[in-house]
């Protein structure tokens, strides 16, 4: 589904160059959970950010349903992420002037799609978090957890075969955490692929599998 | 789309009342100034309907004198027209083409009844100054006797009083009898409104203190000077005074687009500041919702959406502060204010309303163009 192959990240910054990623090699199956750790600054989010085509290796290639995407304008990057893939970050990235509802709806803004259909699409996608009465509130209104379930209302409400969660608990308790990643279990049984940070060794072990990195290299 | 533009702008409406008031307010301005440009550029495209090259205002200033005027006034005429350089002399009232002078009162026919512009004028007035009668005729010497007072109104008379019925023979006001009609007689020049306006005859009894003539092309200030000398010789009172309505038409333009000007130089300054205003916000904006940017590149904005969303939310904004204008500024046609022809304000308002629209696109391109160029993965970068 995804497929990388000897991706390599360098960021330039004046005359500081940082190699964040090394000679990464990674297949994520249809239906697999990957669980990604690594301490601190390894390149995990950097990670992330090239699979869910945020961001460009320096070297490498990255390939969608077995085409190469090294030739896609930003437009076609833009469809792809847009009709494929669902972001989930650690700080939950909710625009606070917008209601939950509203929200939830901006993947649909930016494909064709009625007023009526976006909003009963999420209204579906916060039910399935559990939040449907919340949907006039505005996000400084909601707990953390509250918040990611927004945000993985959003992630999905597209109905993208991938989600991409770079630590969705992060900012979370455990109780919370839990309830986050049960949610994330529930959709990958539903059929979705799931690649997930972590730095919780627990949760990457309900996972189908985990990827270490270290200092941009893979370690296993 | 648009509607998710609006709900931004409506939860954020607080943060954005100022620029609304400004874009209102410079609306209503904008609007005064096209307003004015609009009424301006409307009568200059109306001819002014005579010819002023080589035409000279002579103005006898009879100071004390009481003695023996009329006689005097002939026989400075007839010197006047005597001079080779004079090709025709005309007396008429103090309200010659160009000057500042005014008068007006209202006449009228059968039901109808219109404020018109007054001359007194002779018969060789329109030699003098160009113009052609296009209904009857100028006044003849012989229409002095006549029962009625003979006069001549312009086309504006013609349509408030007689609609399609033939002037010419009809007798209007008191004893007035309409012998000939002409075009257009813009005395106070191209800026001024065509409006109405009736020719008196000046018989030979009239006392008048302004002579009109067309002098030979080349004719310069030696004549002038041998003019006043000669007139000073004839009646040793009297000063005379000679203005060229060439001059006096630059007079007139200045005193109606000064106040244009000074209008537009003040729009331009409050334009400018709501186009930094706008700049500002823009700015401020695009650096703190970076967040927001990533966020929506993530979901599958492309970077032509990213520069839409931020034009179009200074759109609606425009829009709502455009719109209270437009609600204030249709009150001056809707309710005939100042007397003008509503078309100008109609047309004033869709002018001001390009115009603000244009400013805002212009200003709120550049940094909305920055804002699509952001990288969603640093957008996004967090420590
Ligand atoms: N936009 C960037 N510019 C420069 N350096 C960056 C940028 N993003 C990440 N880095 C560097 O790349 C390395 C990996 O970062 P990141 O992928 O965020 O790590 P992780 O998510 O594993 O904590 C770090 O050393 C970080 O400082
Ligand atoms: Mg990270």
């Amino acid at each position: 589904m995804i497929k990388l192959s000897n991706i390599e990240k360098v960021y330039q910054t004046s005359n500081i160059e940082t190699l964040a990623l090394n000679n990464i090699n990674i297949d994520i199956k249809k239906g697999e959970f990957v669980s990604i750790m690594g301490p601190s600054g390894c390149g995990k989010s950097t990670l992330l950010n090239i699979m869910g085509l945020l961001d460009e290796p320096s070297t490498g290639t990255i390939a969608i349903d077995n085409k190469p995407v090294e030739k896609f304008t930003d437009k076609d990057l833009a469809y792809l992420r847009n009709q494929k893939i669902g972001f989930i970050f650690q700080s939950f990235h909710l625009i606070n002037d917008l209601s939950i509802l509203d929200n939830v709806e901006i993947p649909l803004l930016y494909r064709a799609s009625t007023n009526k259909s976006r909003r009963e699409a999420a209204k579906e996608a916060l039910e399935k978090v559990g939040l449907s009465n919340r949907m006039k509130h505005f996000p400084n209104q909601l707990s953390g957890g509250q918040k990611q379930r927004v945000a993985i209302a959003r992630a999905i409400v597209g109905n993208p075969e991938i989600i991409l969660a770079d630590e969705p608990t992060g900012n979370l308790d455990s109780a919370m955490g839990n309830e986050i990643l049960n949610i994330l279990l529930q959709l990958n049984a539903a059929g979705s692929t799931i690649v997930m940070v972590t730095h919780d060794e627990n949760m990457a072990k309900k996972t189908h599998r985990l990827i270490r990195l270290f200092d941009g290299s893979q370690v296993s | 789309m648009l509607s998710h533009l609006f709900k931004l702008i409506w939860n954020k409406r607080r943060h954005h009342t100022l620029l609304m008031v400004e874009i209102w307010f410079s609306f209503l301005v904008l609007f005064g100034v096209m307003s004015l440009i609009s009424y301006n550029f409307k009568n200059y495209l109306e001819p002014i309907g005579f010819e002023y090259e080589n035409v000279w205002a002579l103005d006898l200033n009879k100071n004390q004198d009481t003695t023996a005027i009329a006689e005097k006034l002939n026989t400075v005429f007839q010197k006047i027209r005597s001079y080779p350089e004079v090709e025709v002399a005309s007396r008429m009232s103090n309200n010659s083409p160009f000057s500042f002078t005014q008068s007006n009162g209202n006449i009228s026919y059968q039901k109808h009844s219109v404020l018109a512009d007054y001359y007194t004028a002779d018969e060789d007035f329109t030699k003098a100054l160009g113009m052609k009668t296009i209904l009857g005729n100028w006044f003849k010497k012989a229409d002095v006797v006549a029962k009625f007072k003979p006069v001549v109104i312009n086309k504006k008379v013609q349509e408030a009083l007689f609609g399609e019925v033939n002037p010419i023979g009809k007798i209007i006001g008191e004893n007035q009898k309409v012998v000939g009609v002409i075009e257009n007689f813009k005395a106070k020049g191209e800026f001024m409104d065509n409006s109405p306006c009736i020719f008196n005859l000046a018989d030979d009894k009239y006392d008048y203190n302004k002579v009109l003539i067309k002098v030979k092309p080349g004719t310069d200030a030696n004549f002038e000077a041998k003019l006043t000398k000669d007139i000073g010789a004839i009646a040793k009172d009297w000063t005379t005074e000679v203005s060229y309505l060439t001059d006096q038409r630059q007079n007139q333009h200045n005193f109606a687009l000064v106040p244009v000007i000074i209008f537009l130089i003040i729009t331009v300054f409050l334009l400018v500041n709501v186009a930094m205003g706008l700049f500002g916000i823009l700015n401020l904006n695009i650096a703190k919702r970076r967040e927001e940017i990533g966020v929506r590149r993530a979901m599958g904005a492309t970077a032509g959406n990213i520069k839409i969303q931020f034009v179009g939310e200074m759109w609606v904004i425009a829009t709502f502060g455009i719109l209270i204008g437009v609600l204030f500024a249709v009150q001056v046609p809707l309710m005939h204010m100042f007397n003008v022809e509503t078309s100008i304000y109609w047309m004033a308002i869709g002018l001001s309303i390009v115009i603000l629209y244009g400013i805002i696109t212009l200003c709120a391109y550049h940094p909305s163009r920055q804002a699509a160029k952001i990288q969603p993965a640093m957008a996004l970068h967090e420590q």
